[in-house]
């Protein structure tokens, strides 16, 4: 605004200027409301815009969610993205398109949408869980632990133990399949403290220490389902052959034997009894044995293991031949053999271990050298492995 | 500058010293006065300027919405018939609005807020703004691939200049209003405001001013405020995390504004070479040019790229979270390179921004794609990349650089970003302007026959100082304290008009050889030259002042000495009217 230099207004300028000094507080005034009202009116523009977005939003989401409900992921993943179109950041629209997205098979567009959840939600149970699959199928051991130990100390809507346990459980698969075995174990001890009666998961936590070659809490695990279901064949059989590779054969044979008898089909179980019962037969050193039986025992296992050690001979010739340990052990044997009678035992009851010792190191050596021997040459080196160290 | 020269003297200021000696009538006035100074007032304009442009947007986003819910569905997955239709017969009525009833509308609105600003005194009609927010949400809404940014920008011009006309400010102020409001508008849209005054001042005014800046940062936070009253303050995409692995990943950032920038090229070529041919066409062909757009652009969604249409945030925000193979991505950017020229081509009034940074998205999320499967661990997030790649963009195609670096940062919100930014957006600036060095919006302009001035010609255009015309000392330097006879002997020696006098304790002065020859003539020749020229004080330059600035002493002072800042009374060399007006000759001649 043109000014003489004492600051008042000059020339043509001067009625204008006092238009101004009369006129700007009515116009600031006049802004002023009509700022006000036009915010009311677009503040009711807002609501009504946003409740259609709601509604809109909640109408796709719910048909997302039936969609989903009915298996139905590509449908119910279009759905959830229609859904987020009105609510972008909506928790339960994106955690339900990513697992959406994980039903239709499309884990690498779930993984954003999960990644984001879990900025927003770090204790977040099911996204932890999901997350900890994904990372697990890109085989990152290390994010897969951490978003599964997440899981399992998580926060969960409902059923909180039930989901805990189950992502533990499938933290212990992860393991087992990668190789884990100590890791699992740990996991599955801790996840046996807290297991309580529940016969179905006994048997699981069973079968898992069993994969982790932990036949004593298998078999502790197995006893546990048994209690509550007496004659479950199937548990039976497994807690036999837990007995079974813990070297407590009256036991297995015990379970086997039920399992079989509830379930003749079950050939593993048979297969097992039927070297238990070998093994049972063949052991010349159990208690209850009398002395003509044991070294009635022993003469047949001399016998055995000399037919084996020839037959093995025979399977690999030259091997045998060059091999100085083989050599000695065929010459042991042969030196041995003529002394190895019941008349010869009753008089020297010292040959019973010693012809035994052969025996055992004949069914050790050809089962390294030979392959893994069946029947009674299993029972064999089974009795050797119970008595290994005596 | 440290010029002694008397010059009008100060004006009192204080009002209450004033008022005290007043009436109470002219005191009232004075107060008035006081309270009401033109740029008082202008100052609180910018902040009502604020508040309608964020309405506005406001206004402006939900009827967007609205549009596409009402044309295009609202499922994620578009029918076909939808899809074909929606922009074909919307872009048929854009036609017929934008050539009977608001001619004005057609085109971004950046150039047109700028010929406001220099062409016509910062008017644009209000009927530009209604027929902008009818068109441009018909052509968005129905799925023209524009955005709701420039349009946004236009508006809030608008309705600061209907402001401004109502309020009856001076020619100056209305001049301002314009880019005030196109701040304003910008800011709402963008939810950024500092990304907006950059925009404005960068790409609209072209410089800064004290005046000016305090009025469109007040204009642009007061909309964002407002806008975020209504809209949320979320960003207009999610922003993943956002991480510079390796100082050795900036290598491939490089890469990205390499491509970015020809990109950019691409994209400008295409606009720049189909505008004038397609405006070039029978005038009955433009009515259906728009529609044409949109069933090239229905037929691209069809095809399988729907993400092509509207202004592509839910795109973006699925490029930056990963959302895409960068096979795709690719296919995108570049179909949206397409689309958007297409739709801007035909006249259909909308925006660029949203385009820009749909492109540069996709373009920075495929090249990070390619980039993370060559250098697994060598590379950060898709959703990094395509941050960085909207910047680029943004640098590469709109050739805003301040702007793109400060978008990205407020955008982003992470500072760590800065350096792939500055490094991919140098990269795409300097490809783009190498290989077309006329920016889009200058294009533009020329295109439609105005002349505006270039914000990046003016940016880079050589300023002459006084250092280039100055020339050494060949006068006779003496001090205050000589005498007059002394100073005669100087003169006489170097056989020149005058000598130069060093004032005590500073200052300069000049004096002719005639007046101390008549000094001496008159016997007062062993007086002290102090005594004779304390009033006589000439002005001084110093030599990186622009040449203009001593361009206004040198015709009153035959010889303005040219001084160091460091010490006044060092003289760096002397410059004349001759001198000044030479090298502004040398200057033009190169």
């Amino acid at each position: 605004m043109a000014e003489s230099l004492d600051g008042k207004p000059a020339g043509d300028e001067a009625p204008r200027f006092r238009l101004h000094l009369t006129q700007e507080p009515v116009t600031l005034v006049v802004l002023a409301v009509l700022a006000v009202v036009l915010f009311a009116w677009v503040g009711g523009l807002s609501r009504l815009y946003y409740a259609q977005r709601e509604a809109l939003g909640n109408r796709w989401f719910a048909r997302g969610v039936e969609d989903a409900r009915t298996q139905k992921y590509s449908a119910a993943v279009i759905e959830f993205r229609s859904a987020l179109l009105y609510n972008r950041d909506d928790y339960a629209y994106q955690l339900n398109l990513a697992e959406a997205l994980i039903g239709a098979g499309r884990s690498a567009e779930a993984d954003s949408y999960l990644v984001n959840l879990w900025d927003r939600e770090p204790e977040n149970g099911v996204v932890n869980l999901e997350l900890a699959r994904i990372v697990a199928q890109k085989g990152d051991m290390e994010a897969a632990l951490r978003h599964y130990h997440n899981a399992i100390y998580a926060a969960w809507p409902n059923d909180e133990e039930t989901k805990r346990r189950d992502a533990r459980l499938e933290l212990i698969e992860f393991l087992l399949n990668k190789g884990a075995r100590a890791q699992a174990e740990a996991e599955l001890i801790a996840l046996e403290a807290n297991a309580g009666d529940d016969p179905e998961l006994q048997e699981r936590i069973g079968d898992l220490f069993v994969r982790t070659v932990d036949y004593e809490r298998a078999f502790a695990a197995y006893r546990v389902s048994l209690r509550s279901e007496q004659h479950n064949p199937a548990i039976e059989g497994r807690a036999g052959e837990a007995a079974f590779e813990l070297g407590r054969y009256p036991l297995a044979h015990r379970y086997l034997q039920a399992a079989l008898t509830a379930n003749a089909e079950d050939t593993r179980s048979a297969e097992l009894l039927k070297t238990t019962e070998l093994v049972l037969g063949m052991d010349p050193f159990q208690r209850q044995v009398s002395v003509a039986q044991r070294h009635r025992i022993v003469v047949e296992a001399f016998k055995v293991a000399g037919e084996r050690l020839d037959h093995c001979s025979t399977q690999k010739a030259g091997e045998w031949q060059t091999n100085v340990a083989q050599t000695s052990l065929a010459q042991r044997w042969t030196e041995m053999n003529p002394q190895i009678t019941e008349a010869t035992l009753r008089r020297d009851p010292d040959l019973v271990e010693k012809a035994m010792d052969v025996v055992f190191d004949i069914e050790r050596q050809t089962s390294t050298s030979c392959g893994p021997p069946t029947g009674p040459d299993l029972a064999l080196l089974l009795i050797a492995g119970l008595h290994e160290g005596n | 500058m440290g010029l002694l020269t008397n010059g009008p003297p100060a004006r009192v200021e204080n009002g209450s010293a004033k008022a005290a000696a007043l009436p109470a009538g002219r005191f009232r006035t004075a107060v008035l006065e006081t309270v009401f100074r033109e740029d008082r007032l202008f100052l609180i304009l910018s902040v009502f300027i604020g508040v309608f442009a964020g309405l506005a947007v406001v206004c402006f986003r939900f009827s967007i919405d609205w549009c596409r819910l009402y044309l295009l569905g609202t499922g994620a997955v578009l029918t076909p018939s939808r899809m074909i239709l929606a922009p074909t017969l919307a872009g048929l009525v854009i036609a017929a609005l934008v050539m009977h009833l608001f001619p004005a509308t057609r085109g971004s609105g950046v150039n047109q807020t700028k010929a406001a600003l220099y062409i016509y005194n910062g008017n644009i009609p209000i009927r530009t703004a209604i027929g902008k927010f009818i068109c441009a949400t018909l052509a968005i809404g129905s799925g023209h691939s524009l955005g709701p940014e420039d349009p946004s920008l236009q508006i809030g011009a608008c309705l600061a200049s209907t402001l401004g006309r109502r309020v009856r400010l001076s020619r100056d102020r209305m001049r301002l209003i314009a880019p005030v409001g196109a701040a304003a508008g910008l800011a709402a849209a963008f939810n950024a405001p500092i990304s907006a005054v950059l925009f404005v001042i960068e790409e609209v005014i072209g410089h800064w001013t004290a005046g000016i800046l305090g009025s469109v940062v007040l204009a642009a936070v007061s909309s964002v405020v407002v806008s975020r009253w209504f809209l949320g303050s979320e960003s207009l995409f999610r922003i993943p995390p956002v991480e510079l692995k390796h100082p050795s990943e900036l290598i491939a950032y490089a890469i990205l504004g390499v491509v970015g920038g020809i990109a950019s090229v691409a994209f400008a070529t295409g606009i720049a070479t189909l505008r004038p041919r397609l405006k070039a066409l029978p005038r009955w062909t433009q009515y259906f040019q728009p529609a044409a757009a949109g069933l090239m652009i229905g037929l691209i969604a069809f095809l399988g790229a729907p993400q092509v249409m509207g202004a592509g945030y839910e795109a973006i925000d699925e490029a930056m979270h990963g959302r895409f193979t960068w096979q795709f991505l690719a296919v995108l950017a570049g179909l949206k390179i397409l689309a958007t020229t297409l739709s801007f081509v035909s006249g259909t009034p909308g925006g660029m921004f949203a385009p820009t940074l749909f492109i540069g998205a996709m373009l920075g999320a495929a090249v990070g794609g390619v980039e993370h499967r060559l250098l697994p661990h060598l590379t950060g997030s898709p959703g990094t990349y395509a941050l960085v790649g909207m910047g680029v963009l943004f640098a590469g195609f709109l050739r805003a650089p301040m702007t793109s670096v400060f978008m990205v940062l407020e955008v982003s919100g992470n500072y760590s970003i800065i350096v792939p930014v500055i490094v991919a957006n140098t990269f795409a600036y300097v490809i783009s302007r190498g290989l077309r060095p006329v920016p889009i919006f200058d294009v533009l302009t020329r295109q439609d026959g105005l002349d505006l001035p270039s914000m990046e010609e003016q940016r880079e255009e050589g300023v002459l100082h006084v250092e280039d015309a100055m020339r050494p000392v060949e006068v006779p330097v003496v001090n205050a304290q000589d005498s007059v006879e002394q100073a005669l002997r100087e003169a006489n020696s170097a056989g020149v008009d005058g000598v130069l006098v060093r004032l005590s304790p500073s200052g300069w002065s000049s004096i002719a050889k005639q007046e101390l020859q008549a000094m001496v003539d008159a016997e007062v020749g062993g007086a002290s030259l102090s005594s004779l020229l304390s009033d006589r004080r000439i002005p001084y330059v110093h030599p990186d002042l622009p040449l203009e600035t001593a361009l206004r002493y040198v015709d009153r002072w035959p010889l303005v000495p040219v001084v160091s800042r460091a010490d006044f009374r060092k003289l760096e060399g002397v410059i004349s009217q001759r001198d000044v007006l030479e090298r502004y000759r040398e200057f033009g001649e190169t």
